[in-house]
């Protein structure tokens, strides 16, 4: 029982996040408003994020911090090294967010509209 | 010893945080700390080079991690050779852009020159790099620097085309972590001569799948057909100079992650095919398209796809010569396409919409810039004696090499299309009458402006007079690209010879 | 230094001083114009022996600069031209201002046909093509006129048909691993069928667009017109001739050796055919006289193609005759329409006229070079008609035959046209102040057009070299057999002996003096051209009794609806369906950004799909 909860969990975890991306991904294509496909990317990014941590875990591991008491925990520790992808992913999305939301405030400015088919002035 | 690689990110990263406020103590600083630090990278990188191609390749491994656990920077005579392209690019880029438009003043060029130090950083790093999720963090260096700079001007054009290249280049970065997830949750490494090694214990599906990712992941950066989208709008909102650089500098970056895929890491021979097609397409869309432009920097935009379309190809038949093709292809195109940008831009200064109708009878007013625009387009169009013709030579001599001669055709008919559109603006330059309400005032380039240009202009000469200048560096690059064998031996020796 | 180098560096040395002396006023810049060219050329008769070459390796590719007998021929067209021209050009020009780029050019453009010449490997070949290419491009463009229409077109044929050869070279590379043309001719007959039809088809095409084959000749009307004539002179005269050398070394040491061999040589004929009578027709119709000159530039060489696609040794001597003949006359005439418009201001038939008094030199020069086109003896083209007509008989070419004399017939109508159209006919007062031509400009088209003169009398002067190089191509010495210093055989004994012809013109000559003299004497009046009378009317003073307007009438009404169709229409059209396509596969590019993103997940998507077939796992 316990297994087999276990193995659901982290099949669903890879579910939820590959659900994560796909629910971004059609907020990006199908949303006209810059804001929602802004919130769109940003669901995206929590969705890889999250697979990249699941990808490193370790059935039962603990949380990879050495600590007294916990010097042989080597072998049972969670790979960090995921963890330490997602902490730089998480940085530079967090950037692109901020830089893209300023340039919706620009685009708002000038345009006074924030539907995405109404700002192709550049085409072709 | 002048420094080792890991100045050729560091120095310009730091100069990028000292600059603001270097700024507080006098403003000329903010001009000229990036002069000096891209003068700086520019002779490390060259003698950088010089002792490469003498002694082999530089293997730095940062932090004391040794690879393949830790972060290493590889700088072979391919890398090498396209860090000093870049950091030459970048010093021209700052000495043409010193002072370029007259209302941009303090507070701008601030920001100008933080985001053109962080360009240049994030490129080179993709180049030197031997790390995949390093490669990642460069690419969005690169990214947020290129974004900020395509919305540096206020107008409303700005801000559209650098939302544009956020939205596709968030896009991208998702798809190459998405890649990169999949490469670690399988082989467990992110060094790149590592992933080399043991790439054949891979499951095949998740391989190509992870190819898949990567390419569109990068494509995004590089240009490839489906993905250019935001390409166009960007080189035309963005300054002048700064087109230059994403053309000659962003670009080859991009171009440089998917080889260093397709060539080193992934052992996948049918992606040498993919690229053939994939860049024909690009090369054929780009180049039709830009038949039919209004405006200059457009024009010089899908030219640009065009060429890289070109690169690809040459690189996707895969042979010695064919690379050495791609890779002089590159150079060519490095040094002639920034002077189109910057000839361009100062033909067009006083135009509000750079429209190409507007440069006739220029080349009365402006007889230097409007030679220097001419001798551009001569050159990216491959007459000879000029640069572009060698490298087009050594690509339709590799692809008949390999009896490619659709190939062969299609390049040809393309060209014809490329020269009818460039000699059309030429036409306008010098053999149109000037009139004062369809031509746009004339604006006398300043000094340092026609300084890089002229470097530009005298590169390209000598290069079409006596292409055996770069021809060693070149054949040095190519085959160290091919050499998959060194490159793994240049990294993981640094290493223990640990058995996995 | 290599003589060979020293030449072409004199060259490009001379053409960037002359440049970038543009603006000097005085003689220093033309005395260094014509030294950019007159030294070189000097260097090149005396000191370039049979056996220099010069050779160097880049990027991988070997390169031979040497002269061949066949080069040598043609170099004594262009080097020839080229002084006669540079000396016109000197007194056209002195009134342009800023003339660098003109002169910059015009050196470039002998130096590159120089090199076309010296070149024995297939890269130089093609560097001096393009550079021969973009350099006489410049020379179009030069005086603004119809830029976008007449020059794109004039460089996107020529590109074409670059683009052509460069196919065919780098295939020749990659077959043969060389670059050298005797390589070529070597391994020629080696290589497989595929091969042996694409190569020459490419090749030819490229020559063809430069020697104005039908039916790539579309770009040459515009071209020629609208460059400065002095530019003109060289550019009809020297350069169309650099496709035809192209075109004598495909021919007879490619093509010569395959089976298909015949059909080539079949349809290169008719089509040297078609454009003689095209071209022909087209220039009767012209009113303004640097259009008409133009086609019957394309005529002529239609005439030299037919002599180089039927491929007998009479045939190919004929055609290289022609082509030297073809350079002297066409260059005369072209120049003498410059030195028109420089006194005039125009070159229309129907504006000016009478200016025979006025321009003698310019007449008489205009006079013999007609005279040698039309193909009237005892000057040169007669020599060149004769032998293409016995050697298309003897070769049992009899329909083309009468479609090349039907063409030297109507060839009359515009050569009278040109004549009387200019010089004779009743004088106007508006050009009663027109002067002769500076001396730099006439003394270059007499010297030309004694030089038809002498080559019809003695054509073995020139035939030498041609026998050489016809040698080369492996054709048997033609002396003895087809020509002697001043005679000319066929292959049924028949001789035309061309000393009594001179002894003759000789008499008339004298009978003329005699003439005049009576002429002069004191008792002879002078008349005005409108003291006639006809059935009794007496022209007022206002009446214009020219009538170059509507010239042949009656010859136009017949041949105007075969005339309605231009191949240029069909070209143009060609042109704007493609530009009207790719208007709209530019539309990919909607500038939605969403739609951009949607074309990533479409490109993923199907990628993911097409993943065994592309990536074959």
């Amino acid at each position: 029982m316990d297994e087999q909860m276990l193995k659901i969990l982290e099949y669903s975890i890879y579910g939820a996040s590959v659900l994560l991306i796909l629910v971004g991904l059609y907020a990006v294509l199908t949303k006209k408003s810059l804001i929602k496909i802004v919130i769109g990317l940003s669901i995206i990014d929590g969705g890889i994020h999250l697979l990249l941590i699941a990808i490193g875990y370790l059935k039962g591991g603990t949380a990879p911090i050495f600590s007294p008491g916990f010097e042989e925990a080597t072998a049972k520790m969670v790979d960090p090294v995921p963890q330490a992808l997602v902490l730089t992913a998480i940085v530079i999305g967090f950037g692109v967010t901020a830089v893209a939301l300023s340039l919706v405030i620009r685009l708002y400015r000038h345009h006074r509209t924030l539907q995405i088919d109404e700002i192709k002035s550049l085409k072709w | 010893m002048v420094g080792s690689p890991v100045l050729l990110i560091a120095i310009p990263l730091l100069a990028a945080f000292i600059i603001p406020l270097a700024g507080m103590i006098w403003k000329e600083l903010v001009r000229i700390i990036p002069g000096l630090v891209l003068a700086y990278m520019l002779i490390l990188s060259a003698t950088l080079l010089a002792e490469v191609t003498q002694n082999g390749t530089i293997v730095e491994t940062i932090a004391g991690w040794r690879a393949p656990w830790g972060i290493n920077l590889v700088y072979s005579p391919l890398t090498g050779f396209l860090a000093t392209l870049m950091t030459l690019l970048g010093f021209l880029v700052w000495l043409f852009s010193y002072r370029f438009k007259r209302n941009v003043d303090f507070e701008p060029a601030k920001k100008y020159f933080i985001f053109l130090m962080m360009l240049i950083a994030g490129a080179v790093g993709i180049v030197i790099t031997g790390d995949i999720f390093n490669q990642f963090v460069f690419i969005e260096i690169t990214g947020i620097s290129a974004y900020a700079l395509t919305a540096f001007y206020t107008g409303r054009n700005s801000a559209e085309a650098a939302f544009k290249y956020l939205m596709m280049g968030a896009l991208a970065s998702s798809f190459l972590l998405l890649a990169i997830a999949i490469i670690y949750s399988q082989l467990g490494t992110l060094n790149m001569a590592d992933i080399a090694v043991r790439m054949h214990e891979m499951d095949p599906t998740y391989k190509v799948i992870a190819l898949i990712f990567f390419i569109t992941g990068i494509g995004i950066e590089a240009e490839i057909f489906p993905l250019n989208g935001w390409a166009p709008d960007a080189y035309t909102e963005a300054p002048g100079p700064i087109g230059a650089a994403f053309a000659g500098v962003a670009v080859k970056a991009g171009i440089y992650a998917v080889i260093r895929m397709v060539f080193t890491l992934f052992d996948i021979p049918a992606a040498h095919d993919f690229l053939i097609t994939i860049g024909l397409i690009t090369l054929i869309i780009a180049e039709t398209t830009a038949l039919k432009q209004e405006k200059l920097k457009r024009m010089l935009a899908y030219s640009s796809i065009g060429q890289m379309g070109l690169v690809l190809v040459a690189f996707g038949i895969g042979t010695a010569e064919g690379v050495f093709a791609a890779l002089f292809l590159m150079l060519n195109h490095a040094v002639i396409k920034p002077l189109l940008f910057f000839s361009g831009s100062y033909l067009l200064f006083n135009s509000k919409d750079k429209q190409i109708t507007e440069v006739d009878g220029l080349g009365k007013h402006m007889p230097y810039t409007a030679a220097l625009f001419t001798l551009g387009s001569f050159a990216i169009v491959g007459l000879p004696p000029f640069a572009g013709f060698w490298s087009k030579l050594s690509v339709l001599t590799a692809a008949a090499d390999e009896g490619l001669l659709l190939i062969i055709a299609l390049i040809l008919i393309v060209s014809v299309v490329e020269i009818v559109y460039y000699f059309r603006v030429v036409n306008r330059i010098f053999f149109q009458e000037y009139s004062k309400e369809k031509s746009v005032v004339p604006h006398q380039p300043r000094l340092n402006a026609i300084i890089a240009m002229s470097i530009l202009a005298a590169l390209i000469l000598v290069i079409g007079f006596y292409p055996d200048a770069v021809t060693g560096i070149l054949h040095n690059a190519s085959s160290d690209l091919l050499d998959k064998g060194a490159y793994i031996n240049d990294v993981l020796q640094t290493g223990q010879s640990l058995t996995h | 230094m290599n003589t060979i180098v020293l030449i072409f560096v004199i060259f490009l040395g001379g053409a960037i001083l002359t440049f970038f002396a543009g603006r000097w006023k005085g003689i220093l810049k033309e005395i260094l114009f014509l030294a950019s060219i007159v030294v070189p050329v000097v260097l090149f008769f005396t000191s370039v022996k049979a056996g220099d070459t010069f050779d160097f390796t880049l990027v991988g590719f070997e390169f031979q600069w040497a002269m061949s007998p066949l080069g040598y021929m043609f170099a004594l067209i262009v080097t020839g031209l080229g002084l006669m021209a540079a000396m016109y050009a000197v007194a056209a020009m002195r009134e342009t201002k800023n003339s660098g780029l003109f002169y910059f050019n015009f050196i470039l453009s002998i130096m590159s046909m120089l090199g076309i010449l010296f070149s024995r490997d297939l890269v130089s070949f093609f560097i001096f093509w393009e550079i021969m290419t973009w350099s006489s491009y410049l020379m179009v463009v030069y005086q603004g006129k119809d830029v976008q229409k007449v020059g794109i077109k004039y460089f996107v044929f020529s590109a074409v048909g670059a683009y052509a050869m460069l196919m065919a070279i780098v295939t020749i590379y990659s077959l043969t691993g060389s670059m050298m043309i005797d390589n070529l001719v070597k391994a020629f007959p080696g290589f497989d069928s595929n091969m042996q039809l694409m190569i020459p088809l490419l090749l030819l095409v490229g020559f063809g667009v430069k020697s104005a084959m039908m039916p790539l000749h579309v770009w040459a009307p515009g071209a020629y017109s609208h460059s400065p004539m002095a530019f003109t002179s060289v550019f009809s005269g020297a350069l169309s001739k650099m496709g035809v050398y192209g075109m004598v070394i495909v021919m007879a040491s490619l093509v010569a050796h395959i089976p298909e061999g015949h059909w080539f040589r079949e349809v290169i004929a008719w089509l040297g055919g078609i454009t003689a009578v095209g071209g022909t027709l087209w220039a009767i119709a012209q009113d303004d006289a640097k259009k008409l000159l133009a086609y019957s530039s394309v005529a002529q060489l239609g005439y030299i193609i037919v002599g180089v696609g039927i491929g007998t040794p009479l045939a190919m001597l004929a055609a290289l005759f022609m082509a030297v003949m073809h350079g002297l006359f066409k260059g005369t005439l072209f120049m003498a329409v410059g030195a028109i418009e420089k006194q005039t201001g125009t070159t229309n038939f129907t504006e000016v006229t009478g200016l025979i008094r006025k321009m003698p030199w310019t007449f008489l020069a205009s006079l013999m070079s007609i005279i040698a086109l039309a193909g009237i003896p005892p000057l040169g083209g007669f020599i060149g008609k004769w032998m293409l007509y016995e050697s298309l008989i003897g070769s049992d070419h009899y329909l083309l035959v009468i479609v090349i004399f039907f063409s030297s017939t109507a060839a009359f109508l515009y050569c009278y046209k040109f004549l009387f159209g200019f010089f004779l006919g009743q004088e106007e007062e508006e050009w009663s102040h027109v002067k002769e031509a500076p001396a730099l400009m006439v003394i270059p088209m007499v010297i030309m057009a004694a030089g038809t003169f002498i080559l019809g009398t003695f054509p073995g002067l020139i035939m030498k070299p041609i026998n050489a190089g016809m040698e080369q191509l492996g054709f048997a010495a033609t002396q003895g057999k087809y020509w002697e210093m001043s005679m000319l055989f066929n292959e049924w004994g028949d001789q035309v002996v061309l000393k009594p012809i001179l002894y003759a013109i000789i008499a008339v000559f004298a009978f003329f003096l005699v003439f005049l003299l009576i002429k002069n004497n004191k008792k002879t009046r002078y008349v005005s051209t409108k003291d006639i009378s006809t059935s009794g009317e007496v022209p007022k003073e206002h009446e214009n009794l020219t009538f170059s307007q509507n010239f042949f009438q009656p010859f136009l009404r017949t041949v105007t609806p075969l005339m309605k169709r231009k191949i240029d229409t069909y070209y143009n059209g060609f042109g704007k369906g493609v530009e009207a396509l790719f208007d709209f596969t530019r539309r990919i590019y909607t500038g939605n950004g969403q739609t951009y993103a949607l074309f990533v997940i479409i490109f993923v998507v199907i990628l993911l799909l097409l993943k065994s077939t592309l990536f074959g796992l």
